[in-house]
């Protein structure tokens, strides 16, 4: 089987060639097209081919990561939406939860009010209510309904988001409209609340809905533009999306729910984590991705992802309920702005340079000093090495910014403030690592670190050592990470419903029902994929929480029929879950499931990564030259000035093994190997320190 | 109760007095790596408090507070959940310390809402658990949070009633853990005396899980950083937070500010008799008074205000909010004792704000909340552009309960209805938000219309016209509620009389309303203020909340911002012209430019006459 991964990212598009059978591996970046991404996604496929030698209609499966779905939110540059929802109800979407951002200001803004995903004059409610249980209160006005769709209509918006009270009980009057929509306005995007998020909590799900109806139709363009490109060029027979859930969907199916595509860069990359730990020997594995203005964090214990808390699935200041696996981003990376402030104290970030000025080592006109200059400063980035060697590098005008912005207002040497500026940045990046495993009961000790992005290798070695995660995993192409990640996906989708059942007064056929009918929705699904019946799994998940309680837990519960057993077990894999997250569990209290969850996943074969040759133990022949670099002293941040070996990463064959302080340089990425650790390259050229000194 | 014990009580700021116990070098990253982890301890203790909890107060509405103090009750770190807590553990330490200070063992868990005694008031739980490093004690890891009913007159909320032991269960420092053994029957006698046990049990348990987390991660980080390092580090950034402020008030030039008289409604017995706000901020240097010296004396109903668990804070919020405000000062400035230091207060014992002991003083927002609504009004002048025009302020509470099915508990809910802001320096108004010292969410209809015998009938902006002003007011939201059931109902609320002042030529907002079966027979306005009135099956409740009033001469008002408030049918096209001097032709609904020069040349001359 031949496999394509495709990562489009806002400069570049990674792409990544792999054949099972012939064992061939190739890699590609081309400059990302905002305005029609799919240019470049082409454009690279047919490079990448030419490269690997190959007919792109020979290639099996293409699968792509995007952030345009993000962008479109984040950038308030969606589509005009409409919404129908109950009488009453308008403003659900601009009451929001009536919470502000923050405490202690008058002068803020509130974004869902700033930038509505739809206008107040856009919102348009219809008589029909739906009561808690399900039974309608007040039947629908079909004839207003056709009216406020017409109205939409004149008023030429380009999506419809249908949003009715308790729709996720009884979704009768969302779909009639629907229909109706379909007679009347067959050209909108159409979005109802019970397809889109069938759970309780209408402002999450009508603002889940909206967007989704917000982003659809420019994402289901730029897919359909792909779609047809791709035939055009005869490219692969099926391309799939990541998902933020952490699986793929066919392209059909994120045309139709956007929303789920959020997270689609980042879980790439916690992805790509899993299969290089895995070909490394680790399963479980800890996530660092640097990119220039940001840093994603994801924790995968036992190589599984593990699913955000439904009320913390946001993006940007939109609330979207809907799967997404738990990764986590920081406002640190390579382009973080330091500064000396009023009052006196050193920070570092969120700000960033980005990509222009940027650093000031670019020389683009940046005063500031970024982490960049800092690197710099601390001799880790040579300006010989950047992009391998195609970028100007100015290290006199990072020397200079850290000085007179730092270390001149804090009355200390450069090296202590780029000392400081590194510190500071890899401790924020320890907090998230201990945010996201630690503080929800995962030991980092159990744990291997994979850095991945440009930046990632340089602080990957020391947020290890600052949680006693005894290990680094760095992949060989640390830069493309996210295309390799798409490689090593299942397909997988999620069906939710509400139940609202007690653990002490089940309807067990009504949960047994409930259950069928997701998994039915789920086969049909993958059966429309072309997935094989024997490569589908089928599990459970249910949102539980005690009686009384406002929030949720998932935890997995078994598969089989429901029975009293089925329950008991179900109650004590929530009091687990309960235990794990809050350290207490309550024995006599009746446990309450709220939503329950069908995850169908269609396994693909996965390619393995290949061996390198093996080159001996003397690394002697990748070293590039010794330099005076400096590196912190242990917790303290006095840095000290080390004799320090430069390899080039490109001629480490496996089994070379590397004594701290080193650096690691290839065309994208610089590795750090701190003082007193040790490193190795494992047999699939990974590179593996040992972080945590004996 | 001693007399002595409560005079001692008073302070005037919430700032503790503590002896700095250590001063090593700490560096300057170090010292911004201890900030960090102190504020995700606070941040994660807050985090389980409200995702464990039973309360929709506290689950939904995060009204809660948590983190780390020292023995004296100096606070070094802060959840920032909803600003009534901040800065309010301190005082109830002190209030404990009272009783306990030498006894404290480890496995201590400790609880308290005397309202005389710190407390922010009864309601507002607290628990405390002391953290101990070599055997010594050096301070409490602490949380507070609103549960639903504490027992008293009546079920959720207080107004009409003789006193403080009238309005709920008093615990005065109470260990409920002693040496890590929990009293069982103390516990059990504190749940047989509220209406949802149940409810409580599990908030109470959310609490103490709350401490002992913050408990382990405060002494995680002494192993880590060592004591002497951690300790200094944080009176450094106590030292911070107070000069980051203070350096904004010292702009201020000296002198005293008297913000315009302000008027409560009542005090929800004795209706119809307003109640006298007076206040004055001095400022001198870097410091900032604020002085409630000539407002009302104290009430005969709960609508007084505890002075140290109420009143300090809000005085600290509203001087942070005011000089620092956080949208436009980027600053990470925590939440710690440093901040209280530039702030005191003073309100004369036996007035409406430090009422004398036993004066119930349960229902305290709609006074303390006018506070930084009448501090930024009493230094409009010199900061036209950092303060805001009359916002909702008073907050609307009601207090909706019955009997369950089983009979022997009851289901409550307390509603925490939303405001909105006046019109700001450049900005509208926030629509439909809370105010000021009130941060908290709704709770979903969809959940409550599942757990309560209440069906909503509407939810959404209200149809009266926003506040005019070259920067309108924010526009109060509108609720009704339809009983299923018979149904217990308080409630609390004010500013119907005296509505949000315009500010610099801006409109006046609207009061808030409540109105019984709106629109048929039975048709009734009550008042903001009830006590434990009952509805039948069928009826209907309407709640309105108020607009903010405007800021700035409408006239000067961009038309197109007119006309996106006309398209989004906020105001009609004859309210453009009337309030806003704006032409808007009716059928393209566009502006008419030269008209709209024209009208407003003509209201510029014509505002001579007036």
């Amino acid at each position: 089987m031949k496999r394509i991964g495709v990562d489009v990212g806002g400069t570049f598009t990674d792409l990544v060639f792999w054949d099972d059978e012939s064992g061939r591996s190739f890699t590609h970046k081309t400059p990302s097209t905002p305005a029609d991404p799919s240019q470049a996604i082409i454009t690279g496929i047919v490079e990448l081919c030419q490269l690997a030698e190959c007919d792109p209609m020979s290639v099996d499966m293409v699968f792509h990561g995007t952030t345009v779905a993000t962008n479109i939110a984040l950038e308030h540059n969606g589509s005009r939406v409409g919404l129908i929802t109950t009488d009453g109800f308008r403003d659900i979407l601009h009451i929001a939860r009536k919470k502000r951002p923050y405490n202690f200001s008058s002068y803020q803004d509130l974004p869902w009010q700033s930038f509505p995903l739809v206008r107040r004059r856009d919102r348009l409610t219809v008589a029909g209510r739906i009561r808690a249980d399900g039974e309608v209160e007040v039947p629908l006005d079909e004839k207003g309904a056709r009216a406020a769709i017409r109205t939409l209509k004149d008023a030429k918006v380009d999506a419809v988001a249908v949003c009715f009270l308790h729709a996720y009980a009884n979704p009768a009057h969302e779909r009639r409209v629907g229909e109706l929509l379909a007679e009347e306005f067959p050209a909108a995007f159409v979005s109802l609340s019970s397809e889109v998020a069938p759970q309780y909590r209408e402002y999450e799900r009508f603002s889940t809905t909206a967007l989704n109806a917000y982003i659809g139709p420019k994402v289901s363009r730029y897919l359909g533009n792909l779609a047809r490109e791709a035939a055009a060029k005869k490219i692969s027979k099926e391309i799939h999306l990541m998902a933020s859930a952490g699986g793929v969907v066919t392209l059909a199916s994120a045309a139709e729910k956007p929303v789920s595509l959020l997270m689609s860069g980042p879980v790439a990359g916690l992805l790509a984590g899993c299969e290089i730990g895995k070909a490394s020997g680790q399963r479980s594995v800890i996530t660092l991705d640097v990119g220039g203005t940001s840093a994603d964090v994801g924790v995968a214990p036992d190589g599984e992802l593990r699913m955000k808390h439904l009320l913390d699935t946001k993006i940007g200041a939109y609330d979207a309920m809907v799967p997404m696996a738990e990764v986590d981003t920081i406002g640190a990376g390579g382009g973080s702005i330091a500064y000396v402030d009023r009052g006196g104290m050193f920070s570092v970030g969120p700000r960033s340079a980005g990509a222009d000025p940027g650093p000031a080592c670019y020389g683009r006109g940046g005063t500031e000093p970024t982490s960049t200059d800092a690197l710099v400063v601390l001799g880790w980035l040579r300006p010989q090495n950047f992009l391998g060697g195609a970028l100007d590098i100015d290290a006199d005008a990072a020397r200079a910014a850290v000085e007179v912005r730092v270390a001149r207002e804090l009355e200390t040497s450069v090296e202590y403030a780029a000392t400081g500026i590194f510190q500071i940045l890899s401790h924020s990046m320890g907090e998230a690592v201990s945010l996201q495993s630690v503080r929800k009961g995962f030991d980092p000790r159990d744990f291997a670190l994979v850095p991945q992005g440009g930046a990632g290798p340089l602080f990957g070695w020391d947020v290890a050592r600052q949680l006693q995660i005894p290990r680094v995993v760095v992949p060989r192409h640390p830069g493309i990470a996210s295309a390799i990640g798409l490689l090593s996906t299942d397909i997988r989708y999620e069906f939710p419903a509400t139940v609202w059942e007690r653990s002490d007064d089940p309807d067990l056929d009504r949960l047994e029902a409930e259950f069928r009918r997701l998994a039915d929705v789920a086969l049909e699904q993958l059966r429309a994929d072309g997935i094989d019946e024997g490569a589908v799994t089928i599990a459970r998940t249910a949102d539980c929480r005690y009686e009384g309680q406002g929030y949720e837990l998932r935890v997995p519960v078994p598969g089989g029929p429901v029975s009293p057993e089925w329950v008991a077990d179900t109650v004590a894999a929530f009091g687990d879950a309960h235990e794990r997250a809050y350290s207490r569990r309550f024995e006599d209290v009746p446990v309450q499931i709220v939503n329950i969850r069908v995850i169908g996943v269609g396994t693909v074969a996965k390619h393995a990564i290949p061996p390198v040759a093996a080159e001996g133990l003397d690394p002697k022949g990748a070293l590039k030259q010794t330099v005076a670099a400096y590196f912190p002293d242990g917790e303290s941040s006095e840095p000290r000035q080390h004799e320090t070996a430069v390899y080039d990463r490109s001629r480490l064959g496996s089994g070379a093994e590397i004594v701290g302080p080193a650096i690691i340089e290839q065309f994208d990425s610089t590795t750090i190997v701190g003082p007193g650790q040790r490193a190795s390259v494992d047999q699939v050229g990974h590179l593996i320190i040992e972080a945590v000194a004996a | 109760m001693k007399s002595e014990t409560r005079a001692q009580a008073v302070s005037t700021s919430l700032a503790g007095s503590a002896e700095r116990r250590t001063t090593v070098e700490v560096d300057p990253t170090t010292l911004r790596v201890i900030g960090g982890a102190l504020d995700a301890i606070a941040k994660e203790m807050a985090q389980v408090l409200y995702r464990m909890a039973y309360s929709s107060i506290i689950r939904e509405s995060e009204d809660l507070g948590a983190g780390i103090f020292d023995v004296s009750g100096r606070e070094l770190c802060e959840s920032d959940s909803t600003p009534m807590h901040i800065g309010s553990i301190p005082a109830y330490i002190r209030g404990v310390n009272r009783r306990l200070a030498g006894t404290y063992q480890p496995g201590d868990v400790i609880l308290h809402n005397h309202p005389y005694h710190g407390a922010s008031h009864s309601p507002d739980y607290c628990v405390l658990i002391p953290i101990f490093w070599e055997g010594e004690q050096l301070g409490f890891a602490g949380c507070t949070g609103h549960v639903l009913d504490i027992g008293g007159a009546f079920p959720g909320l207080s107004l009409d009633v003789v006193d403080v032991w009238a309005e709920g269960k008093l615990i005065d420092a109470a260990k409920i853990y002693s040496a890590g053994v929990r009293n069982d029957d103390l516990f059990q006698h504190i749940l047989d005396n509220v209406r949802t046990p149940d409810m409580n049990r599990g908030d109470i348990e959310a609490m103490i899980a709350c401490c002992r987390l913050g408990e382990r991660r405060f002494t995680e980080l002494l192993e880590r950083f060592g004591l002497e390092t951690v300790l200094s580090a944080v009176e450094m950034w106590m030292d911070y937070s107070e000069r980051m402020l203070r350096q904004e008030i010292e702009k201020v030039p000296d002198g005293v500010y008297p913000a315009p008289e302000a008027w409560l409604d009542d005090d929800g017995k004795n209706y119809g008799e307003p109640l006298k706000i007076a206040l004055s901020v001095e400022v001198s240097g870097s410091d900032i008074t604020v002085d409630l010296t000539g407002s009302s004396p104290q009430v005969e109903t709960a609508f007084n205000v505890p002075f140290e668990g109420s009143v300090l804070p809000t005085c600290n919020f509203a001087v942070r909010t005011l000089f620092l405000d956080e949208a436009t000062h980027q600053e990470f400035i925590p939440q710690n004792d440093g901040a209280f230091r530039a702030v005191s207060a003073i309100a004369p014992l036996g007035t409406i704000y430090n009422p004398r002991f036993p004066a119930s003083n349960f229902a305290r927002f709609s006074q303390i909340n006018r506070i930084p609504e009448l501090l930024g009004l009493a230094l409009a002048e010199v900061m036209p552009d950092r303060v805001v025009a009359g916002c909702s302020a008073a907050v609307q509470s009601l207090a909706y309960s019955g009997v369950l099915d089983d009979g022997e508990q009851y289901w409550v809910y307390v509603e925490v209805n939303e405001g909105s802001y006046g019109g700001r320096c450049g900005k509208d108004g926030l629509d439909s938000v809370d105010c000021l010292m009130a941060n908290t969410r709704n709770n979903p209809i969809e959940e409550l219309e599942l757990r309560q015998p209440m069906l909503c009938e509407r939810y959404e902006l209200r149809d009266d016209p926003p506040a005019a002003g070259r920067w309108r007011g924010g526009i109060g939201s509108i609720r009704r509620w339809r009983f299923l059931t018979k149904t217990f109902v308080g409630a609390e609320g004010d500013k119907r009389t005296d509505v949000p002042k315009g500010l610099f030529g801006g409109h006046d907002g609207h009061s808030g309303e409540i109105v019984l079966n709106p629109g048929r027979a039975g048709e009734k306005e009550l008042p903001a203020k009830f006590t434990n009135a009952s509805f039948e099956a069928g009826e209907v409740l309407e709640i309105l909340l108020p607009c903010g009033a405007g800021y700035g001469d409408p006239l000067e008002r961009d038309p197109h911002a007119v006309l996106v408030d006309v398209l989004d049918e906020l105001i009609t096209v004859a309210e453009a012209g009337e309030d806003y001097g704006v032409a808007i032709d009716p059928g393209t609904l566009t502006v008419d430019e030269a008209a709209t020069r024209e009208l407003r040349a003509a209201r510029h001359r014509g505002g001579g006459d007036g």
